[in-house]
């Protein structure tokens, strides 16, 4: 897994790569919390996240949960099928903003 | 070139990503699907960290067999370990409708392995708990989906 973070305006842009699973959440969550330190606006690009599993749901709905508490907006976009999968099938897609580009993302904070 | 892989790992961080390599190193010599490849890696996940969390209390991590075997029309993964009687299956399906701020962390792993597997079924034997999983290749092993495999 990789993280790369980049800001655009007020916006954090956070791309995750790989895979999100029980061996890369801990770094995930500690960068994620790095960079809610100081963002109110959070984009995650899933464009090169391969699949997620519950350790990485948990970190996101961490964050979200976080995010909401201090006023502050998550968005996602580049969701592979397989993710999509397990975003309906946790019920994930109605409680996250997924929004089908980084424009749209970027648009909607 | 072999169709099937069997390794035995302990239950900890370590033994999980040595799994997953494994099964990363199989699904690519064999070709497998990308969706069929990321639900099998989503499913070891979830047993692996199951299996570390429930294992055996107060002792050494449980030990985990993982066989996965291919053939012309379906993945088969057999995973044993030698922890306390668990079934991963014989639980209610969370809540998956809650608001945010209800969600309780955890829960969904066993769950998700129920609905991205075609077939899934647990038994208790010999002191081990035996879960085997079967993933469909629907549309044969050597179709490759072009969705960022």
């Amino acid at each position: 897994m990789q993280i790369s973070t980049r800001t655009t305006n007020d916006i954090s842009i956070v791309a995750i790569a790989g895979s999100l699973d029980s061996s890369t959440s801990p770094e995930a969550q500690k960068s994620l919390a790095q960079v809610l330190t100081s963002a109110k606006k959070v984009v995650l690009d899933f464009s090169a996240l391969d699949y997620i599993s519950s350790a990485g749901l948990r970190v996101l709905l961490g964050a979200a949960k976080q995010l909401r508490a201090s006023g502050g907006t998550l968005g996602l976009f580049g969701l592979n099928p397989s993710v999509r999968e397990v975003f309906e099938i946790s019920g994930f897609s109605s409680i996250l903003s997924v929004y089908p580009s980084e424009s749209d993302a970027l648009g909607a904070m | 070139m072999r169709h099937e892989i069997q390794m035995s790992v302990d239950a900890d961080p370590s033994g999980l990503r040595a799994v997953s390599t494994a099964f990363a190193e199989f699904a690519e010599a064999h070709s497998l699907p990308a969706d069929v490849r990321r639900s099998i890696n989503i499913s070891l996940d979830e047993l692996l960290a199951n299996a570390l969390s429930h294992g055996r209390t107060g002792r050494d991590p449980c030990s985990v067999t993982v066989e996965v075997r291919l053939d012309e029309e379906r993945v088969t993964v057999i995973f044993t370990d030698d922890g306390t009687p668990f079934d991963p299956f014989g639980r209610e399906a969370p809540d998956t409708t809650l608001p945010v701020e209800m969600r309780p962390i955890g829960g969904l792993g066993l769950h998700l392995v129920g609905q991205l597997m075609d077939e899934v079924s647990y038994q208790r034997r010999d002191g081990h708990n035996v879960v085997v999983l079967v993933k469909q290749l629907v549309n044969g092993q050597d179709t490759d989906f072009t969705d960022g495999n």
